[in-house]
């Protein structure tokens, strides 16, 4: 069967018409487009580079490690004297001590 | 993007659009469905059109290309999509208008074949606007055009005028 010719496919390509588009189209671009903002806030997703990725949450662990709150240093609490076990010496032996020698 | 800008946009090019996926998809829901995708990424990602690579009608149409390509792919996993050797048959003419019957034909091309068609012979885009849609080279676009033409020309042959109707063709019926 011999092939159509240029001009005779030409004619028969502009008998497949295509129509315009629906009302529904336009009605449904421009609601969507209303919501489309908070619509992709709460379903919407982002592409990341894994690299990037990588760098944010090692700079985000860096600096949680280095703000977290320092240990609190201790202070030694004075010791509480008491002197409820305090005798007082019965005889008192003083002794003089000079030049090393007693 | 302005909202102005952007109604501009949406109706100076939403036929185009809603005709290529048509004309691609073989469904009315479908195309109504990837030209919404189309105008919401439009939307959503202004800043991706740039001016001075082309026109907003030929960027608005390869993002189209590329949802009916992810829905092509969804739908047809295991096919090859570049079959560069595609070879048709005849087409029977007996059951359809010839309208019908060039739909068929072409909705018969593999996809690559049929998308540079479409963008030429009916969106009307230069080789250079098709290799920017379609993301090829120009000497690429040009060979699978010249592939899908030929398949078309034998497709059709059935429809050849015989050479008494064919003076009525040669003056021409289409718009």
């Amino acid at each position: 069967m011999e092939p159509l010719n240029e001009n005779e496919l030409n004619q028969m390509l502009r008998k497949w018409e295509a129509p315009a588009a629906p009302p529904t189209l336009t009605s449904g671009v421009l609601e969507k487009r209303e919501s489309s903002w908070w619509r992709w806030l709460l379903t919407g997703t982002v592409r990341i580079p894994v690299p990037v990725a990588l760098a944010v949450a090692a700079v985000v662990a860096i600096w949680i490690y280095h703000s977290r709150p320092a240990a609190p240093h201790r202070v030694a609490q004075p010791g509480t004297v008491s002197l409820a076990d305090f005798k007082p010496v019965r005889q008192l032996q003083p002794v003089v001590v000079t030049g090393g020698q007693k | 993007m302005t909202d102005n800008e952007f109604k501009a946009a949406f109706e100076e090019h939403k036929d185009a659009v809603y005709r290529f996926a048509w004309r691609m998809m073989n469904s009315p829901a479908a195309a109504e469905d990837i030209a919404q995708e189309v105008f919401l990424s439009l939307l959503r990602l202004p800043g991706r059109f740039d001016p001075s690579r082309g026109p907003l009608r030929s960027f608005l149409l390869g993002i189209t290309r590329n949802f009916v390509l992810k829905r092509w792919r969804d739908e047809n996993q295991w096919e090859e999509l570049a079959d560069e050797h595609f070879v048709t048959h005849p087409i029977s003419i007996e059951r359809s208008e010839i309208a019908q019957i060039v739909a068929e034909a072409v909705r018969g091309l593999p996809l690559l074949q049929r998308e540079v068609l479409i963008l030429a012979e009916y969106e009307e885009l230069s080789l250079e606007e098709i290799a920017r849609a379609v993301e090829s080279e120009v000497g690429t676009v040009k060979s699978r055009l010249h592939r899908a033409r030929e398949n078309l020309r034998r497709m059709l042959a059935p429809l050849k005028p015989r050479n008494s109707e064919r003076s009525e063709v040669s003056h021409g019926t289409a718009k």
